[in-house]
This record gives structure tokens, C-alpha cells and sequence, in this order.
């Protein structure tokens, strides 16, 4: 499956075109058409982008995180939701690099083959930074009223935080 | 829901912030205007009226060597002496942490203003800079550093988004994405009703989705704005989202993913090969049980309302 992730870059972007000339299409000023885009999209998404990583920054930098954790710690634990891997359950929706830095941190604190390394990657590797994808992708198209994509995105991720858990608890436990 | 959610992090950072700073105030956690007492040792034959390297020891304070030297520089000017510490291993932990929090610009070093001298005695006593609202200060820094790294984030995203939108452009041109169209139609149709049958938004989006899976997140991020500009062009009311945008929102949150991410890989080398299982699984509920929450809310708020009465938006 890497190999497969490594080599179907390439050729999509070898085909694409390929395909394209074979069409008859004037590829290069086709491309160049389109990618003009891709200037204004940065562009329209920095709004959006600011909003919530200032926030999602003034919330990390307030300690807001490590108060969270004493409180949720010990009612989690009594159903089995180890202490250790809250940071990576509530940094995962709202940043990548925050997240990231939480697994390095359990890494470093707790060995590559402990179990609560394994929990916190499993949550890495199963959801997504919420908050991030709804800004560029809302943003993108400057759509302002998200509804309720917010609460399925949550919903999604805490299903995903639960499930990491109950699977490693069943695989590696 | 993302009005609340949005105000809230911004009001309880402060409330949180505020919080500790008046807990380190009460308790004065870094024991502002204490006095403490070092041992200086000057070079021979020095005079004490002239600036000058000169080394010291901190006699009385626990958990660090009490015949350890440290270096200082010496600096007599007409509003006192001063005594300059650069930051250095050994020092106690709470000075380290004085230097990192202090007012001063320069956090390499503590300025420590020499309040009593014994003449011919090597004693003195100094009292380390004052260190105040620490969070307060953090969350400021916090809320500027963050908007400029967003700039920084989506002029990143301008290259790559401009070579998969061009490519994008082309498999539209040469209705490459129509025959894509054709086979994910089946599967995708589905869970975005709205979308009509031979629509290039269900081309990106499997496109965008397919991306996920390999754990392609620079080429994800471009195709998944790809799809949003196609269901865009099928939204009446350009501000608001549809529900096919919210479907579509929730499967990329949840990400399905077939291959670890390469952050995650990164970190954990080949140790990330035993989480293979852990995270199919783990993604998969996510996964279903974001499209169950997304279906729900569509039956619960259906589109037409939205357009007519805005208030069903702003409660959302």
C-alpha cells in the first residue's frame, strides 16, 4: 500500500496531461487556465485561516489544556480512557502541528512501544484537524454559514477518539 | 455552532489565562522582590567599582551545587549595581524559568539588581527581575503569532493548489473526470442526493477522497477545494453551506485513511507498520458514524428552510 501511495502521484500527473494531449486538448494553456486559481483560493482562504488559528493559539497559550486534563483525567479513567492520550483526543480537531508535538511528546515520555503511544497514534492517524479543513475548504468557496458541518465533524472525530481506544485496548491490550 | 465554539475558545483563553495569573500572584510563584544571597568571587587585586566578569555561588538554595560557580558580570553605574547572569546549565530551575518569563527583550540573561554589599565580605544580596501575567503576555503573543502564521500556511498552499487546479482543469477539458464520474457515481450518488448524476463534483470529490486514503495530503487539500468550487457552483445561496458541502466536510474530517499519514510515520518509523489495523479500524467508525451524523442533520435541517429563514443557519 506505501508503494502504491509513492508511484500513483507520479503517474497522475504524468496521465492527466498525457490524456489530455491524446483529446486533442491545448494542455499547457488549458493548465495554466486553471491554475490561475490556485493565487486567488490562497488568497480568499487567509480570513478564514486567521479567525480560527488565533484562536485555537490564545486557547493553547492560556494553560486552558493542562487545567482540562486534571479535570477530565480522573473522571476518564474510571471508564477505562487512559489520562495520558486526553492531550492528543482535544489537540487532533483543533491543530496539526499541536497534535504533532503531543506525539512526539508521548514518545519521548513513554517509548515508541507503549501502549499509550500506540492509543495517541491510532488518534493521529484516524482523524483529522477539524477546525483546519473547515477553514480552507469553507474558505476556499467563502461560504461563512457552515451549519452543522461543525457538530458532524466532532461527532466524526469523537467517534474516531473512542474507537482508537476500544481497538487498541482489543489488539494490543 | 462555530459562532460559540469560536467566541469560546477566545473567551475562556482569557478567563483561563486570568486565572493563573492571579494564582501566581497570590501564591507568588516566582518569588518576585525576594531578596537572595550570593557569594562573589572577584578576580585578585580588582577594584568593585569597575565593570567586570567575576563568579559566584548561590550558598543556601536547594536542589542546586552550593560549590558550583556560575559566571556574571559585574556592572556598577550610578542607579545601582547590577549583577548579569547570563543563562547557563545549573542554574536553579526557578531562575531558568524567571529568564524566560521576565519582561526584559533579552531572555538569554537575568538582570539581578544588587541591593546590600558588605564591604570586604563577599556576600551580596540581589533580587532577580519580576515576572508578571505571564499568561496574559502569552496569549497576546499567541493570538499575533498565529494570524501571521496563517498567511504563511495559504501563500504556502498557492503553489500546490495552483499545479492540481491546472491539472484539474485539463481532466475537466478532456472530460476525463466525466468517465471518473461514471464509476464512483454508484457508490457516491448516494450519500450526496443533491448532486446531480453527471455532475464533475463527484469526479473531486472521489478524487479528493481517494488522495486521503493514500495518505496524499498535499495533493488531498487542492482536489477537496476542487470539489467544493463544483458544489459551490450547484448552491443557491453562495454564503451558506449545503448539505452535500456538509457531507462532504464531515468524510474529510474524519478522513479515511489506508496509509498512515507522513507525519505519523515520521515520528514513529517503522513502528507506525503495527498501527496499520488500529487505524483502518478506528477511521472506518469515524468515518460511518460522520456520514450517520451528517444524514441526520440533513433530514433534521433541509435545505429549503435555510434559504428563506436564516435563523436556522445562525442557531447551526
Amino acid at each position: 500500500m506505501q508503494i502504491l501511495s509513492i508511484l500513483v502521484l507520479p503517474l497522475i500527473i504524468v496521465a492527466i496531461p498525457l490524456y489530455g494531449l491524446l483529446k486533442k486538448v491545448n494542455v499547457y494553456e488549458v493548465f495554466v487556465e486553471g491554475a490561475k486559481e490556485g493565487f486567488q483560493i490562497g488568497v480568499r482562504i487567509i480570513p478564514y485561516l486567521v479567525a480560527i488559528l488565533f484562536a485555537i493559539g490564545m486557547f493553547r497559550a492560556s494553560g486552558a489544556m493542562e487545567m482540562l486534563i486534571d479535570l477530565l483525567g480522573p473522571v476518564l479513567a474510571l471508564v477505562g480512557f487512559p489520562a495520558e492520550v486526553i492531550p492528543m483526543a482535544i489537540m487532533r480537531p483543533l491543530t496539526g502541528s499541536g497534535s504533532v508535538g503531543v506525539m512526539a511528546d508521548l514518545i519521548a515520555a513513554y517509548g515508541e512501544d507503549s501502549f499509550v503511544v500506540k492509543v495517541a497514534g491510532t488518534m493521529f492517524g484516524s482523524t483529522e484537524t477539524t477546525f483546519y479543513v473547515l477553514a480552507v475548504y469553507f474558505g476556499a468557496v467563502g461560504v461563512r454559514k457552515v451549519r452543522y458541518a461543525v457538530q458532524a465533524g466532532l461527532i466524526a472525530d469523537f467517534a474516531g477518539v473512542i474507537a482508537s481506544v476500544a481497538v487498541c485496548y482489543w489488539l494490543f491490550g | 455552532m462555530l459562532n460559540y465554539i469560536w467566541a469560546g475558545l477566545i473567551v475562556f483563553s482569557l478567563l483561563f489565562a486570568m486565572a493563573s495569573d492571579v494564582t501566581d500572584y497570590v501564591s507568588n510563584t516566582y518569588e518576585n522582590g525576594t531578596e537572595r544571597t550570593v557569594i562573589l568571587s572577584f578576580p585578585e587585586g580588582a577594584s568593585e567599582a569597575k565593570r567586570q566578569n567575576v563568579q559566584f555561588r548561590i550558598p543556601d538554595d536547594s536542589g542546586t551545587d552550593s560549590d558550583k560557580l556560575f559566571r556574571a558580570e559585574w556592572y556598577p553605574s550610578e542607579s545601582g549595581t547590577e549583577l548579569i547572569i547570563p543563562v547557563q546549565d545549573g542554574l536553579p530551575p526557578l531562575w531558568l524559568e524567571i529568564a524566560e518569563n521576565q519582561d526584559a527583550r533579552d531572555r538569554s540573561q537575568l538582570r539581578a539588581l544588587v541591593t546590600a554589599q558588605v564591604t570586604g565580605i563577599a556576600g551580596v544580596s540581589i533580587v532577580l527581575p519580576e515576572v508578571h501575567l505571564i499568561k496574559m503576555r502569552a496569549i497576546t503573543a499567541a493570538a499575533f503569532d498565529m494570524a501571521e502564521f496563517a498567511v504563511t500556511l495559504a501563500i504556502g498552499l498557492i503553489g500546490i493548489m495552483a499545479l492540481w487546479l491546472g491539472l484539474m482543469k485539463i481532466a475537466e477539458e478532456s472530460k476525463l473526470i466525466f468517465k471518473l464520474v461514471k464509476v464512483v457515481n454508484p457508490v457516491l450518488g448516494f450519500l450526496f442526493p443533491n448532486v446531480p448524476k453527471d455532475h464533475p463534483a463527484l469526479g473531486a470529490i472521489s478524487l479528493n477522497l481517494s488522495a486521503n486514503m493514500l495518505g496524499l495530503g498535499n495533493a488531498a487539500t487542492p482536489l477537496g477545494i476542487k470539489a467544493m468550487e463544483e458544489l459551490q457552483k450547484l448552491n443557491p445561496d453562495k454564503e451558506t453551506a449545503t448539505n452535500a458541502m456538509c457531507m462532504f466536510l464531515t468524510m474529510n474530517t474524519a478522513s479515511v485513511q489506508l496509509v498512515p499519514p507522513v507525519t505519523l510515520i515520521a515520528l514513529l518509523g517503522v513502528g507506525v507498520s503495527e498501527l496499520f489495523y488500529s487505524i483502518i479500524i478506528a477511521t472506518f467508525i469515524s468515518l460511518c458514524t460522520g456520514i450517520l451524523a451528517a444524514s441526520y442533520y440533513a433530514r433534521k435541517f433541509p435545505e429549503q428552510t435555510v434559504h428563506t429563514d436564516d435563523s436556522v443557519s445562525e442557531t447551526a
